[in-house]
């Protein structure tokens, strides 16, 4: 018998049983649906984190630190650390706290020194008392530098292609646009807004006054023992969204230039303690596209005592979460999968009870013992190809119902799916089902083929 | 030519052992009719199913067109009963829910026919049954004789050599059995196909040239041979 007259026979023995076909099909469709939901949201958790990476870092940025917490991404060490100065501490949470190495601006200078640098940004911690414009309230709010690599949706004005924002220019979250009085987004376009900064009592600010030789009753009176303050004004140069994938938690911080974060920075933190020292400072690599030159980079910086994160380390820390939860709801799956094996098992060893005669016939007429085997495979197969297409549809049907809902409800932002699938996985898939139903009817399938043709076709 | 020589056959060892068939020689022209009659449990069937190749034989030979079927191996027995060889059962063994068409065509696939002659061999063979008009009606929608009929063109689209038909018309009423032998016969003239019939009907075994009589495994009596 041609392989294709096998194929055919097997599907017209199906069709003569449609109920039962159908019936031992949904078992593994339901396998088929659980595993092809699976890897639709494993896709989606994937597409998602990639954008979040991408939009938020640039991938030839490095962020060096001089504390591991920064190279592996996990909390702290519970060993104490030999102390210097550029140690602090940070609250994590409301009862915790860590103490984290920071780096130095003599570091990040000698960072710009190196050869294969080609920027250094330091992460300046901007505290800012208020915004506001004229005419209006005051607002609580942040402030950081602008980050090329961060792409923000804007709702008016527009950012340069590449580099950085012109001085005195911010960008202002779309929150503010209603509280600062604007019309629309639009209409804040070209305004400028107030950012006050207090400077703190420094040591520096002491040593002024105690060699001012003023009285104390003069002292208590005078401004200089009040804390300064100093209201920066900017242009407003674009408003911006906050997109799905922004990292900032919280109100959205303003953006300012570099150069202006700079000067914030020194008027708002000299004469602290915490002055030039910074959690971590990103260094961008001469074509650090290239991933040659980014290891190669990354290596150098290792060697010199920093911790190093690349966007591609945190992408791998984010999906190596993705990919356990992946995993643990595949495992269900397949054992739905395993299940649904011994439902065809079972059907196909009845058909063959029921066919005897048949198999008989096909046995006395010359039909060898692999092409009888193989018939009854290829109906497990064809049963595998039914149960695997109606679950794979179920689970892209779902996915086109749950998508809209669940991008809400997760608040992933507009474009962005939960559950994405990919034609070439729903191929793979169901030919991987294909083939369990066919292992599965192996068994009946030797039943079949080993049936005496004399005892099949004795009449009674 | 089929010639069966000193041909036993045993089932079970020792104390369970019973003899089928003992020492039967035969020796069949080509296009012959023989009837093989006897009681039920006289080793008819078997002797069918030895000569057909489906059963192997304890001792002695069968050799039909020079080749000895215990000495071909299980494919190329295969093949030679796909060529050659056909059946007709008492019931019939069509398959009711396909066409006429399907059943027909079953020994085209086995035999591994080409596509494209298939259609014409079927439709020739339920033109000489008489069943042309049938050919795309389910199996199931046929009376009693029209399935046997459907049978017997299932037993010639191939054009094999040998026919072997167990009790073709045990099943049906006198009349309809009557047309069924008339119908067989004819196509055994027409064909020349050699016509093998297991029956313990004395009207029909009549009708064959060739008529052996099988009794405990043994043959009581030989007509027409030889």
């Amino acid at each position: 018998m041609y392989f294709r007259d096998v194929v055919k026979r097997g599907s017209r023995s199906l069709r003569a049983s449609k109920l039962r076909t159908l019936l031992t099909a949904l078992a593994i469709a339901v396998g088929a649906f659980v595993l092809s939901l699976t890897l639709a949201a494993s896709n989606g958790l994937h597409d998602y984190t990639g954008k979040l990476i991408s939009n938020n870092f640039d991938p030839s940025e490095l962020i060096v630190g001089r504390d591991k917490t920064i190279g592996s991404g996990s909390a702290a060490g519970s060993d104490p650390q030999e102390y210097d100065d550029s140690i602090s501490t940070v609250s994590v949470g409301a009862k915790s706290s860590v103490q984290v190495k920071r780096i130095t601006e003599a570091e990040a200078e000698g960072l710009r020194q190196k050869p294969y640098v080609e920027k250094v940004r330091e992460n300046f911690q901007i505290t800012i008392r208020y915004i506001t414009r004229e005419g209006q309230k005051k607002y609580t709010g942040g402030a950081e530098p602008y980050n090329p690599s961060q792409k923000p949706e804007l709702g008016a004005g527009a950012v340069p292609s590449g580099g950085d924002i012109k001085t005195g220019s911010v960008l202002l979250p779309e929150v503010y646009v209603k509280l600062l009085g604007f019309q629309n987004d639009q209409d804040a376009i070209g305004k400028t807004i107030q950012v006050d900064i207090q400077q703190p009592f420094s040591t520096e600010s002491l040593k002024a006054l105690l060699t001012s030789n003023q009285t104390a009753a003069q002292l208590a009176n005078s401004e200089a023992v009040k804390a300064k303050d100093q209201v920066f004004s900017y242009t407003i140069a674009a408003v911006t969204k906050k997109t799905a994938t922004s990292l900032a938690i919280g109100v959205e911080p303003i953006r300012i230039s570099s150069t202006d974060a700079r000067e914030v920075y020194d008027f708002s933190a000299k004469g602290t303690t915490d002055y030039n020292k910074y959690l971590f400072v990103s260094v961008q690599v001469k074509d650090g596209a290239d991933a040659a030159k980014l290891n190669a980079a990354e290596d150098n910086l290792r060697s010199e005592g920093f911790y190093v994160q690349s966007s591609k380390d945190l992408q791998k820390t984010i999906t190596q979460f993705v990919n356990i939860l992946t995993i643990m709801v595949g495992v269900f799956g397949f054992i739905t999968v395993i299940a649904s094996v011994f439902g065809i098992v079972n059907t196909q060893y009845i058909s063959v009870l029921e066919r005897t005669r048949e198999i008989g016939l096909m046995k006395a007429l010359g039909m060898a013992r692999g092409e009888i085997s193989q018939l009854f495979m290829i109906e497990a197969t064809w049963i595998g190809l039914l149960g695997g297409a109606l679950g794979s549809i179920a689970g892209i049907v779902t996915g086109i119902a749950l998508n809209p809902y669940l991008t809400k409800k997760l608040d992933l932002g507009a474009g962005n799916s939960l559950l994405i699938y990919r034609p070439l996985q729903m191929a793979l898939l169901i030919a991987a089902l294909m083939l369990v139903a066919t292992i599965a009817g192996l068994l009946p399938a030797r039943k079949a083929a080993k049936l005496d043709p004399i005892e099949a076709l004795r009449t009674e | 030519m089929i010639k069966v020589k000193d041909v036993s056959k045993v089932y079970g060892k020792k104390e369970g052992m019973f003899t089928a068939l003992e020492n039967i020689n035969l020796t069949i022209p080509d296009g012959a009719t023989l009837a093989i009659v006897g009681k039920s449990g006289s080793g008819k069937s078997t002797l069918m199913h030895v000569m057909s190749g489906l059963d192997h034989i304890t001792a002695g030979s069968i050799i039909i067109d020079g080749k000895e079927l215990a000495k071909l191996k299980p494919k190329a027995m295969d093949r030679f009963r796909a060529t050659e060889m056909s059946f007709i059962f008492q019931s019939f063994f069509i398959e009711p829910n396909q066409s006429c068409y399907q059943n027909v065509m079953l020994p085209l696939e086995i035999a591994q026919v080409p596509r494209k002659k298939r259609r014409e061999m079927v439709k020739d063979a339920l033109l000489d049954v008489e069943l042309e008009s049938k050919i795309d009606t389910d199996a199931s929608k046929l009376s009693g004789g029209q399935k046997q009929r459907l049978a017997i063109a299932r037993a010639i689209v191939n054009k094999p050599s040998l026919i072997f038909a167990d009790e073709p018309t045990g099943n049906l009423d006198s009349a309809t059995g009557d047309k069924i032998m008339d119908l067989l016969f004819e196509l055994n003239k027409t064909l020349g196909s050699t016509l093998i019939i297991v029956t313990h009907d004395h009207d029909l075994a009549a009708r064959c040239k060739m008529q052996v009589r099988i009794k405990d495994g043994k043959i009581e009596s030989m007509k027409g041979f030889k």
